[in-house]
């Protein structure tokens, strides 16, 4: 295990940045409710090495609890030659401390060894039972000094469970961190539901159920469980997504028949139309900076993705590649858009530029969709029915490679992936 | 997993009733145990409803090509038999459900079924059926059976 993780193509560890993880040191080794702070220091650094090795962009040497050793004041003063020897050209270092308080102090810093400066800090007071989300604070510090994207260690994703097949097929909503823990289902068993799509801060839920026969979105918040539908209306309305301040949900409604998308505010209000054409508008997906909406529609006979300014106006079309484009997403740094292309040869996923141009296919199919962005407009996580027929979410980085199963307790679809939480 | 293993049942019971005689109304109606309530008499008669419904209409499917919503001549004709039967039973709710294809996108899908639901409530109300008989509703893919680009009639109540 240790082997195959240090025995890289040599190619990659050229691209790839290379950062040493030794395990977080410790002022003096006490009692927590947790477990001792050394304990506790040596499973965050084993956390901080395992959230990193998820991706693809840096790679971190696999921590050594005794060889690696380091003291207290080392934290901050590290021998960087130490670490240069071992290959690496960042370092993490850090503490967990027992505070009188009953609290623990978590510290994190990341260096540059071959110029010697730090590239950044972080610290957090945190519950000792709380030590996880501190550890992928640090992880997201890592991740961000060595790429200069937002980390998603500390992101939450929802997606649907199944169980069953076809029409005895059930689903509820299920969301998790992003590293599979604090797992749970939202929704009740036996339902019909689909489309679950997260807040930007990941408190809050929209999704569409089936139950009473229409579709129709509802609005939960996580933390309360509360829910209500998005529109005081009859009509089957579903597609939701969340505007980048939260505060608004752009929609598909069907009226006689025809589809078109709305914007309504989160917690209420009038459906305002923003779509008139007589084909189907749908899968609406705000730009980061909420002046825009990516959509798709067949009002040209195929489906193809169009831009609009966030009241309609300016409706135009910005795929012309040939073949189909739809459920389009907007990436988070606003460069990318992420598609589900169409043909005869099946469904996949893939990325173009914000403008259209330079589309290119990331997965093989033949049955992948359905692509939504991480938090660092990296990554994409979809789903995929495999040739058994069974669907579950899949993460493929944009620099290519095989899409990764998610492990989740049963079937899964449709997944969604929160912002980076504050 | 109910609702198909209970239409083919239905089916080959109509089929093998037709064969051989003019046997008009399931035998489930008529079997009243002595000494005993019928148990649940609305669910009896639905499902006699429904078996009777498949019977007179040649059935409670009707399917599209491809991608398209436009109702095939085979389909018209079975509209216009299952449009005969509702008139006769006003009394009688149901639902138009529409589906698309599993390699349909998931909201295009939704969007799709939607409209081929519309399309055959809208037959059918021209064909006679009061509007107030008919809610049309979309499964878009969530429900794949063997072939998905299609609407059924699902009578309620």
């Amino acid at each position: 295990m240790l082997a195959a993780a240090v025995a890289v193509p040599a190619a990659a560890q050229q691209a790839v940045p290379v950062i040493a993880v030794p395990p977080l040191s410790s002022p003096a080794d006490k009692q927590t409710s947790a477990g001792s702070t050394l304990a506790i220091a040596w499973q965050a650094t084993e956390l901080i090495a395992q959230d990193l090795r998820t991706t693809s962009e840096v790679l971190a040497l696999p921590p050594n609890q005794q060889k690696d050793f380091y003291s207290y004041p080392e934290v901050t003063a590290p021998t960087f030659s130490r670490w240069r020897a071992k290959g690496a050209k960042a370092l993490l270092t850090g503490f967990v401390q027992a505070r009188p308080d009953g609290r623990l102090a978590v510290g994190c810093y990341v260096y540059d060894t071959e110029k010697g400066t730090e590239l950044g800090r972080t610290g957090f007071v945190v519950a000792p039972d709380d030590w996880r989300r501190a550890a992928h604070k640090c992880s997201g510090l890592a991740y961000k000094s060595l790429t200069g994207a937002p980390g998603i260690f500390d992101t939450r994703i929802a997606y649907v469970a199944r169980t069953g097949f076809g029409t005895a097929q059930s689903s509820r909503i299920a969301t998790m961190d992003s590293d599979g823990l604090n797992h749970s289902y939202v929704t009740p068993p036996d339902g019909l539901v689909t489309t679950p799509r997260l807040s930007p801060d990941g408190e809050r839920l929209a999704y569409v159920s089936f139950s009473g026969g229409q579709p129709h979105i509802l609005v939960r918040d996580l933390d309360s469980n509360e829910e209500r539908p998005l529109a005081g209306t009859s009509l089957p309305s579903f597609s939701p997504r969340f505007s980048p301040d939260g505060n608004r949900v752009v929609f598909s409604m069907t009226n006689g028949g025809n589809t078109d998308i709305y914007v309504t505010g989160a917690t209420g209000g009038y459906p305002q139309r923003l779509t008139t054409s007589p084909g189907i508008d749908t899968s609406p997906s705000f730009s980061p900076d909420g002046r825009s909406i990516l959509f798709e529609s067949d009002r040209s006979g195929t489906q193809q993705l169009y831009v609009m300014s966030a009241d309609g106006s300016n409706q135009r079309r910005i795929s012309f590649g040939g073949g189909w484009y739809a459920a389009p997403e907007w990436s988070p740094d606003g460069e990318m858009i992420a598609f589900t292309s169409r043909g005869n040869d099946g469904l996949r996923v893939g990325i173009m530029k914000a403008d259209g141009t330079d589309a290119r296919v990331l997965t093989s199919g033949p049955r992948d969709e359905g692509a939504n962005w991480a938090a660092s407009s990296r990554e994409l996580i979809f789903q995929r029915v495999d040739v058994a027929g069974r669907p579950g979410i899949y993460r493929v980085t944009l620099s290519g490679g095989e899409p990764r199963k998610v492990t989740v307790p049963q079937d899964a679809a449709d997944p969604d992936w929160s912002g980076a939480r504050e | 997993m109910t609702r198909p293993p209970v239409f083919l049942a239905a089916v080959g019971l109509l089929i093998g009733a037709e064969a051989s005689a003019q046997l008009r109304v399931p035998p489930v109606v008529q079997r009243v145990l002595p000494g005993r309530q019928p148990a649940q008499p609305v669910l009896v008669g639905i499902d006699a409803l429904r078996a009777d419904f498949l019977a007179r209409t040649g059935g409670n499917t009707v399917y599209f090509a491809g991608d398209s919503f436009g109702l095939v001549p085979a389909a018209k004709t079975n509209l216009t038999a299952q449009a005969q039967w509702l008139r006769q039973h006003p009394e009688v709710v149901v639902s138009i459900e529409g589906h698309a294809s599993p390699l349909d996108t998931r909201d295009h899908a939704l969007a799709l079924g939607a409209r081929r639901a519309q399309e055959v409530r809208d037959f059918l109300v021209l064909m006679g059926v009061p509007a107030a008989q008919l809610t049309a509703v979309s499964l878009g893919k969530e429900r794949p059976v063997g072939a998905n680009s299609r609407v059924e009639t699902i009578l309620v109540r």
